[in-house]
């Protein structure tokens, strides 16, 4: 038999009595088939030394943060790395370099704090929540807590990495006509991506009503910063909870991209502590090597390889520059 | 004693089913997985008797490639919540113009439409090609940039 006629060696493998409709014509993969410079994963990339040469290296090993729920949407502890499998880019990934639970990473956590006029009547309840949320959680002591509040044009930082130490309720002064919430999520990602370290998890927890004013920065450019740093959000919904998905969109787009949740500040600050603080703590991460793509962006995802029933939850993708590639392959 | 002569060879005929039925499974493994568009036959029904005011709502099937010893499929689920299991090794068999791949360990079947089908040989011989052409991209890049 030749191997390399299709038709005979499919006849072979399937023998005469199989019916089906064979339609012969190449499998298109859309990757691996223009080239990607070395990849750049992101973990920590390039060196220089002292002197004039300039060393360069390049990482090629992505780090994934991830949540397990049960088909109930409860975390799982149990879960083992041959559980789930990464779809990277359309690539199949079992092979892991390393499978960690979050505790051992520490936090950089940025507290975003709406102080616009739209908030007013939740103002009160909003800021307990937040003195709250900084003094009272159970952070790690290498943990960091940032507050920036946001109203008016701008995003005003109140306290920086000791917050915990330092915040108090009357540091925040309620009032701006605009809510200015995209810029104010972009600027807490700049500062995030500023002090990024390769074992440092930044988060953002935001407290807004969700009603953007006067933001310069667009949704598309919020959310591609917010990939290309790894920060994670967690939304905390400042008005009643009886509002749909489609009214707090931003939000929910928000933290769903990013791997976060959105939470309402009406379930009470015991809930809201329980959603955000129990889910930091029952992360898991696991680190593989960059699979070769042609895409500037690689959409990620994790499904379970036996039971179907567990549901996983992590960052829409993460952007990896390609030498040569123009902007319209970008999504 | 007619009776028990005749549960017995239920029982033989059953498992030979059984094992037969076992045997009948290939092995494979999925090594690529996108959402892709449900596919034209649903949208074009949908378009000539739905009601004109049906919202056009766009679906994403999952859309594998399952590598098997000797042939490489391309299968597509029937609607967005149809997952494969991952694992490293499934079980599937073809059933008329559909693959039917055992999930939970045997306990239910999930039938996939075959879109496109190609022997592995012919199939690993075009990923040869691929590489090679991206290496020597690469290294015509990494030439462009020492320059």
């Amino acid at each position: 038999m030749n191997e390399k006629h299709p038709l005979s060696s499919l006849l072979a493998v399937f023998g005469r009595r199989n019916r089906l409709r064979l339609s012969l014509f190449p499998l298109v993969l859309v990757a691996s088939f223009f080239p990607s410079h070395s990849a750049v994963g992101l973990s920590p990339i390039g060196a220089e030394d002292p002197g004039n040469d300039t060393y360069h290296s390049t990482a090629s090993e992505v780090r994934l943060v991830f949540f397990a729920t049960d088909e109930h949407n409860h975390n799982v502890q149990d879960i083992q790395k041959d559980d789930f499998a990464v779809v990277d880019d359309e690539n199949v990934i079992r092979e892991f370099r390393s499978f960690t639970p979050s505790a051992s990473i520490k936090l950089d956590v940025i507290v975003l704090i709406d102080s616009s006029d739209s908030i007013l009547p939740h103002f009160q309840q909003e800021i307990t929540n937040v003195a709250q949320l900084i003094s009272q959680s159970s952070w790690s002591p290498e943990d960091n807590v940032s507050a920036m509040s946001f109203a008016g044009l701008q995003a005003h930082l109140i306290c920086s990495r000791n917050c915990r130490s330092s915040f108090t309720v009357d540091q925040v002064v309620p009032g701006g006509a605009a809510t200015p919430l995209l810029d104010a999520v972009e600027t807490a990602t700049t500062l995030l991506s500023q002090r990024r370290q390769p074992d440092v998890w930044p988060v953002i927890i935001l407290f807004s009503d969700g009603d953007d004013t006067i933001s310069k920065a667009s949704f598309k450019d919020v959310q591609e910063r917010i990939l290309a740093t790894g920060a994670q959000i967690y939304a905390v919904d400042v008005r009643n909870s009886g509002r749909s998905r489609t009214q707090n969109a931003t939000l929910q787009s928000l933290a769903a991209d990013s791997g976060g949740r959105c939470v309402w500040l009406s379930e009470g600050a015991n809930e809201i502590f329980s959603e955000v603080i129990d889910d930091l703590h029952s992360a898991r991460v696991v680190t593989y090597a960059l699979p070769q793509s042609n895409s500037a962006f690689h959409s990620i995802r994790i499904l379970p390889t036996h039971n179907l029933n567990l549901q996983f939850r992590c960052r829409r993708g993460y952007y990896h520059p390609v030498a040569g590639l123009h902007q319209e392959d970008n999504p | 004693m007619k009776r028990a002569f005749t549960a017995i060879f239920l029982l033989c005929i059953c498992s030979g089913l059984a094992s037969a039925q076992i045997g009948m499974y290939q092995h494979g493994s999925v090594i690529r997985m996108h959402m892709a568009d449900c596919g034209v036959t649903r949208h074009s029904f949908i378009t000539n008797f739905g009601s004109p005011a049906t919202p056009n709502v766009e679906e994403y099937c999952p859309e594998y490639t399952l590598l098997s010893d000797n042939v490489v499929y391309l299968i597509v689920g029937k609607s967005s919540s149809q997952l494969i299991p991952l694992a490293q090794s499934i079980d599937f068999r073809l059933q008329k113009s559909e693959l039917a791949v055992r999930v939970d360990d045997a306990k239910r079947e999930s039938k996939f439409t075959i879109k496109e089908m190609m022997v592995r040989s012919e199939w690993e011989r075009i990923q040869r090609h691929m590489e090679d052409r991206m290496k020597s991209s690469e290294e015509q890049t990494a030439l462009k940039s020492r320059d």
